[in-house]
C-alpha cells in the first residue's frame, strides 16, 4: 500500500516537472504576444508564423553548419527583433489607427504571406534539429527530465527573466511600459509612442525568434504548425489576462501543468481541459488570472 | 490511404475558419482560383481524337503537397501509356485543375470537368476530404471516379457505385498483414502484453482499435489502450505511462508528429519495446529517421501501399518514367504511386470494355481484379478494396517490404526490436 502511494506520489512530482518546463517555454512565447497587445492594442497573430520562421532558420543553419542550435537564440532574437521592427513601422503604424480589427487582419495576412514563403523556401515537409542531446535525459532520483525540455523550459525562464529585467529597469524599457500605461501621459514626459511602440513589437517578435530556435529541437516543425501554436498562444494569454506578462506567465504554467496531468491520466480530454480550463476562468474573471479592468473614459 | 491528409487536416480546419473571416472582410471571392489545364503528353501516340481525363488535385492550399506528388504520378502515366501507342489506339490528355484544398472548390472542378470540358473519364482527388464531395459529383453524373487516396468509411457510407478507392484496404483492415505476421510467429516470440495508443484521427484510430481487438481474441493481455487528441505535443507523461505498463508490443496510431514525439520521448524514459508498430509516421521516409535518428529506426513496423523496391509488374517503369519527369534518383513519393495506381485501374476498365462507357467500366471494374504497381486489387459492391496492405519494416535504414511475399524485398525480419541508440 505504502509501496503503491509512493509510485503515485513520483508519477505526480514527475508529471508537474514536465508540466513546469512545458509552462516555462509557454511562457516566453506568449509573454512576445502579451507584450506587443498591452503597448500596442495588436493582437499579434502572426507570433506563431515568427515562431516556425525562426525554428526553420535554425533548421537551415544547423543542417549546414552543424553549430550547437542554442547558439542561435541570440542570432534570431536579433533577426525577428529587427522584422519585427520593420513590419511595425511599416505596416502596423500606418493601419493601426484604423481599429484593432484591421490590425488583426493584417498580422493574420502577414502570418500567411510568411507561411506561404516559407513553403516555397523549405517545403511543405517536417524538419527536425536533431543536436546529439535530443534524446538524452537527466535522473534525478526516479524523476526523469528530457535534456531537450529541460534546456527549453530553463532558457525560456532566464529570458524572460531578462525581458522583465529590462522592462523595469532600463530607460528605453520603462519608455515602453509607460507607453503601454498611459500613451497620452507617455508623450507628455517626451516618450515617442512610434518608437517605444516599434521597440515593443521587436522584442515581441525577438521572444518568437528565440523560442522557435527552443521549438526546434523539441518538435519537428513545418510551416502549418505555426496554427497550433497561435491557438495555443492565444488562449494563454487571455487567460492570462490580455497585456499581462505576469499574467502570461502564470497562465502558461498553469495550462503546462494542466495539460501534463491531462495527457498522463485522460489523454482522449486533454485538449478539452485545456479551453475548458480558460472558459471556466474566464467565467469567473473576465479580465483573465491578472488583467485589470480598464477604465475606457481614460483613454 | 491519407497519411499527410491526416497531418494536415486540422490545419485546414484552422486555416478554413481564418480564411473566411478573412474572405469575408476583404469581400474577395474564394473561387476563380483554379489554374489553368495542364495538358500532358498527347504527343507521341497514335491515330484518334484524345480520350480526355478530367482530374482535379490540391495543387495550393494544405495538400499542394501530396497533391502535387498525385499530379506527378498521373502525368508519368500519361506519357507512359501515350508512348506506347494510348488507350484504344488514342492518346490521352489530361485536364487538370487546381481546386486549393477546398471541399467547395473541388465540386465546381469536376462539375466543369463533367458538363463544359466534356471530358471522356475522371480520375479521383487527392484525400478523404475532397473525395467525398468529388464522388457525389461523379454518381450523378455516373462517371466512374477511382480514386488514389480517399478510403474513409465516410465516403463507402454512401453506398455509390461509380466510385473506386484504389489503395488494398480501408483503414480498418490496415493492420491485418502486422497481426498475422505476429500471430505467425513462435508462441516464445510473440507479445504477451500490449499498449494500444492513438491519435483520434479517422485513419489511425481504426487501425489500431481492430488491432486491439484482433490482438486481445488472440490472447494478448492489453496493458494500456488510449486515444488522444491530434492538437497533443507533449509525449512524455503519455509515455511514462506507457513504460510503467512493461508492454512487450506499443502500437500506436500515428499521423507523424505524434509518431516522432513519442518514439523521442521513449528513447529519453529509456524505454525500449519489443516490437514497436506506427501507422503513417514511419512511411515519411527521411522526415522520419532525420527525426528520430536513423539508428532509431531500426525494426520499426508499419503498413504501406506501396514500395520502391516492390517487384510488382510496372513498378520499375513508372519509377524511370518519374525520374525522367522529376529529376535523376528522386524516388517517389507513396502518393505519386497511388495516383499512378488508380490510373493504371481506369484504364484497365477501359481496355476490358473496350470502350468509354462509364457504366461498363463501373460493372467491370466491380466484376475484376486489376494488376497495378501497388499490387493486385479488386472491390466489393460499393468501391472498397478488397486486398491487404505491405507490411513495411524499418532495416539498417531503409524501408523493406516484410509482407505478403509476392511484395517481399527481404526475408530478414528483426524481432525483437534492438536497443534505442
Amino acid at each position: 500500500m505504502s509501496l503503491r502511494r509512493e509510485v503515485r506520489e513520483v508519477q505526480i512530482v514527475q508529471v508537474l516537472a514536465y508540466g513546469i518546463l512545458l509552462g516555462g517555454m509557454y511562457a516566453l512565447l506568449a509573454s512576445g504576444v502579451t507584450l506587443i497587445f498591452g503597448v500596442l492594442d495588436v493582437v499579434n497573430v502572426a507570433q506563431g508564423a515568427f515562431l516556425v520562421m525562426s525554428a526553420l532558420f535554425t533548421w537551415q543553419v544547423w543542417s549546414v553548419t552543424g553549430i550547437e542550435p542554442l547558439l542561435l537564440i541570440p542570432v534570431n532574437a536579433a533577426l525577428l527583433f529587427v522584422i519585427g521592427w520593420i513590419i511595425y513601422r511599416g505596416m502596423v503604424a500606418r493601419v493601426a489607427p484604423q481599429g484593432p480589427s484591421m490590425t488583426v487582419l493584417l498580422m493574420f495576412g502577414i502570418a500567411l504571406v510568411i507561411e506561404g514563403t516559407l513553403n516555397l523556401v523549405f517545403g511543405n515537409k517536417f524538419k527536425s534539429v536533431t543536436p546529439e542531446y535530443f534524446t538524452w535525459s537527466v535522473k534525478i532520483g526516479d524523476i526523469v527530465l528530457p535534456v531537450p525540455q529541460l534546456i527549453s523550459g530553463v532558457l525560456a525562464i532566464a529570458i524572460l527573466g531578462l525581458i522583465y529585467v529590462f522592462l523595469r529597469v532600463s530607460w528605453a524599457g520603462r519608455a515602453v511600459r509607460a507607453t503601454a500605461q498611459n500613451r497620452e501621459g507617455a508623450a507628455l514626459v517626451g516618450i515617442s509612442h512610434k518608437t517605444a511602440s516599434a521597440l515593443a513589437f521587436g522584442i515581441g517578435a525577438a521572444t518568437a525568434g528565440a523560442g522557435g530556435v527552443l521549438l526546434s529541437i523539441m518538435y519537428p516543425v513545418y510551416p502549418a504548425t505555426q496554427y497550433d501554436w497561435i491557438a495555443r498562444l492565444l488562449g494563454i494569454i487571455v487567460l492570462g489576462g490580455l497585456g499581462s506578462i505576469p499574467g502570461a506567465v502564470a497562465g502558461s504554467l498553469l495550462l503546462g501543468v494542466m495539460e501534463a496531468f491531462a495527457v498522463t491520466y485522460v489523454p482522449q480530454w486533454s485538449t478539452l481541459f485545456f479551453y475548458g480550463t480558460i472558459l471556466a476562468i474566464l467565467v469567473f474573471r473576465p479580465q483573465g488570472l491578472m488583467g485589470s479592468v480598464t477604465r475606457e473614459d481614460v483613454v | 490511404m491519407d497519411h499527410a491528409g491526416g497531418r494536415l487536416r486540422r490545419h485546414t480546419r484552422v486555416a478554413a475558419v481564418a480564411a473566411t473571416l478573412a474572405v469575408a472582410a476583404f469581400g474577395l471571392s474564394a473561387c476563380g482560383s483554379s489554374s489553368s489545364p495542364g495538358a500532358s503528353g498527347a504527343s507521341s501516340s497514335g491515330g484518334g481524337a484524345p480520350i480526355k481525363i478530367g482530374i482535379s488535385l490540391p495543387l495550393t492550399g494544405d495538400f499542394s503537397q501530396p497533391g502535387g506528388e498525385a499530379k506527378k504520378g498521373y502525368e508519368a502515366w500519361a506519357s507512359l501509356v501515350n508512348a506506347g501507342g494510348g488507350l484504344l489506339g488514342r492518346p490521352v490528355e489530361l485536364t487538370i485543375l487546381d481546386d486549393a484544398s477546398s471541399q467547395e472548390q473541388v465540386v465546381t472542378d469536376y462539375n466543369r470537368l463533367i458538363s463544359q470540358d466534356k471530358v471522356d473519364l475522371l480520375l479521383g482527388t487527392f484525400s478523404s476530404l475532397l473525395n467525398y464531395p468529388a464522388s457525389s459529383v461523379a454518381e450523378k453524373n455516373k462517371m466512374v471516379l477511382v480514386a488514389p487516396a480517399g478510403g474513409s468509411p465516410k465516403i463507402f457510407d454512401q453506398k455509390f457505385k461509380y466510385y473506386f478507392f484504389a489503395q488494398q484496404a480501408t483503414a480498418p483492415n490496415q493492420a491485418n498483414p502486422f497481426v498475422q505476421k505476429l500471430l505467425a510467429l513462435p508462441a516464445d516470440q510473440r507479445p504477451k502484453t500490449a499498449a494500444f495508443v492513438t491519435q483520434d484521427d479517422p485513419f489511425a484510430a481504426p487501425v489500431i482499435a481492430s488491432m486491439q481487438e484482433q490482438l486481445k481474441a488472440a490472447g494478448v493481455q492489453v496493458v494500456y489502450s488510449e486515444t488522444y487528441p491530434p492538437e497533443t505535443t507533449n509525449f512524455q507523461p503519455l509515455a511514462s505511462k506507457i513504460a510503467a505498463a512493461k508492454p512487450d508490443l506499443i502500437a500506436q496510431g500515428a499521423v507523424f508528429e505524434d509518431g516522432v514525439g513519442l518514439v523521442k520521448s521513449l528513447i529519453q524514459i529509456g524505454y525500449n519495446p519489443k516490437i514497436l508498430f506506427q501507422t503513417s509516421a514511419p512511411t515519411n521516409g527521411a522526415q522520419y529517421s532525420d527525426a528520430i535518428g536513423i539508428d532509431n529506426t531500426e525494426g520499426v513496423f508499419a503498413t504501406v501501399s506501396w514500395s520502391e523496391k516492390a517487384p510488382t509488374p510496372g513498378n520499375k517503369e513508372f519509377i524511370a518514367e518519374y525520374q525522367k519527369q522529376n529529376g535523376a534518383g528522386l524516388v517517389p513519393a507513396e502518393d505519386a504511386a497511388d495516383a499512378y495506381a488508380a490510373a493504371e485501374v481506369l484504364a484497365a476498365a477501359v481496355k476490358g470494355t473496350n470502350g468509354l462507357d462509364n457504366v461498363k467500366l463501373q460493372e467491370w471494374l466491380h466484376a475484376n481484379k486489376v494488376t497495378t504497381i501497388l499490387g493486385e486489387l479488386s472491390w466489393d459492391e460499393i468501391g472498397r478494396p478488397q486486398g491487404d496492405f505491405l507490411l513495411s519494416q524499418w532495416q539498417k535504414g531503409v524501408v523493406e517490404i516484410v509482407a505478403p511475399d509476392a511484395a517481399k524485398t527481404t526475408d530478414n525480419l528483426v524481432m525483437p526490436k534492438p536497443a534505442w541508440k
